[in-house]
């Protein structure tokens, strides 16, 4: 047995060393749907039975994200401007502006035009009925951003200047960060705790839709100047 | 086997098949789109186990716009393994 054949094999036998308990592992789980599963019986079980009148939101999982684990959600948030600083720091904020596209055709043209003006508003409704429906301010950034990267690719970056003043990228990208920084402290002086949203429903319904945009602008913005920055296309 | 399994079984076996052709294929475009591919299957895993949040997400983000990411790295960096 050669050297390498003998490298093949002894990964193999570590993987299946290595397969064998994770599969052990999941044998010992409870089957799926399983009310009583330990899972299902402990802290959700209480969010499922009054989480959407603490949390204010019907959609139970915007009520975690939001209200019962915000300091989670911010993390993400802090992760995802992150992750962009990164990136433009690595790759640059884009100023090669080697890769220009110019609009394949009419047809892709006319249809991005058509199109872009429908993603937004989609966009905008996920957003802000993230407690009420499937979505939220994640979701409805990333079709922020799509839709902004669609723009840029087929009508060139200039359009996305038109629409976006090239100053305010910075923050914009910052939005998600800020709003839940406000939230944060606006809760101190309202219930005495950081992140804590009034009870009054109004005022809590408004503070949950300001940290949806923000989070979904930042997110928009982020993943557009991702794009931006891998692109070489200009953006701040 | 309820045809709900069976639906199951149907998404976890194109998923696998996504994920064994992405670990074989050397042309990273392809391997590109069969990530966009392998995390829509992924989508209707969620939406089908009643989880829509997830399956709007991976939607979004697995299908479209790491696809874009991938696709705008590889237009840099070159299209096949070595």
């Amino acid at each position: 047995m050669n050297k390498r054949k003998f490298a093949r094999v002894f990964t193999m036998a570590l993987l299946a060393a290595l397969a064998a308990p994770l599969m052990y592992g999941v044998l010992e789980l409870p089957p799926p749907g399983q009310a009583d599963a330990p899972a299902h019986s402990n802290v959700s079980a209480g969010y499922i039975e009054h989480g959407a009148e603490l949390a204010g939101s019907e959609n139970l999982v915007t009520g975690v994200l939001l209200n019962f684990r915000a300091l989670d959600t911010f993390g993400e948030v802090l992760v995802i401007f992150t992750a962009w600083l990164a990136v433009s720091a690595v790759a640059g904020k884009g100023s090669e502006t080697g890769h220009d596209s110019t609009p394949p055709s009419p047809v892709v043209d006319y249809v991005v035009r058509l199109l872009g003006p429908f993603i937004a508003i989609f966009a905008l409704f996920v957003i802000v009925n993230g407690h009420v429906l499937p979505g939220g301010g994640f979701q409805g950034g990333v079709l922020l951003g799509a839709m902004l990267i669609l723009l840029s690719l087929a009508l060139g970056r200039e359009s996305v200047a038109d629409l976006v003043p090239v100053r305010s990228w910075i923050w914009l990208r910052a939005a998600g960060v800020l709003a839940f920084s406000l939230v944060a402290l606006l809760g101190l002086p309202m219930t005495g705790y950081l992140f804590g949203l009034p009870i009054e429903p109004a005022l809590r319904h408004a503070l949950m839709i300001v940290l949806e945009l923000g989070i979904g602008i930042g997110g928009g913005a982020v993943l557009a100047g991702l794009y931006f920055a891998i692109a070489g296309v200009e953006s701040s | 086997m309820s045809p709900t399994d069976l639906f199951d079984l149907v998404l976890l076996a194109l998923l696998l098949t996504c994920a064994i052709g992405i670990a074989r294929l050397k042309d990273l475009a392809a391997c590109a789109i069969l990530f966009s591919a392998y995390s829509f299957f992924l989508c209707l895993v969620w939406a089908h186990r009643g989880a829509p949040d997830v399956a709007m997400t991976e939607a979004a983000v697995g299908a479209g716009i790491t696809t874009v990411l991938f696709l705008t790295v590889i237009a840099r960096v070159g299209r096949r393994e070595k």
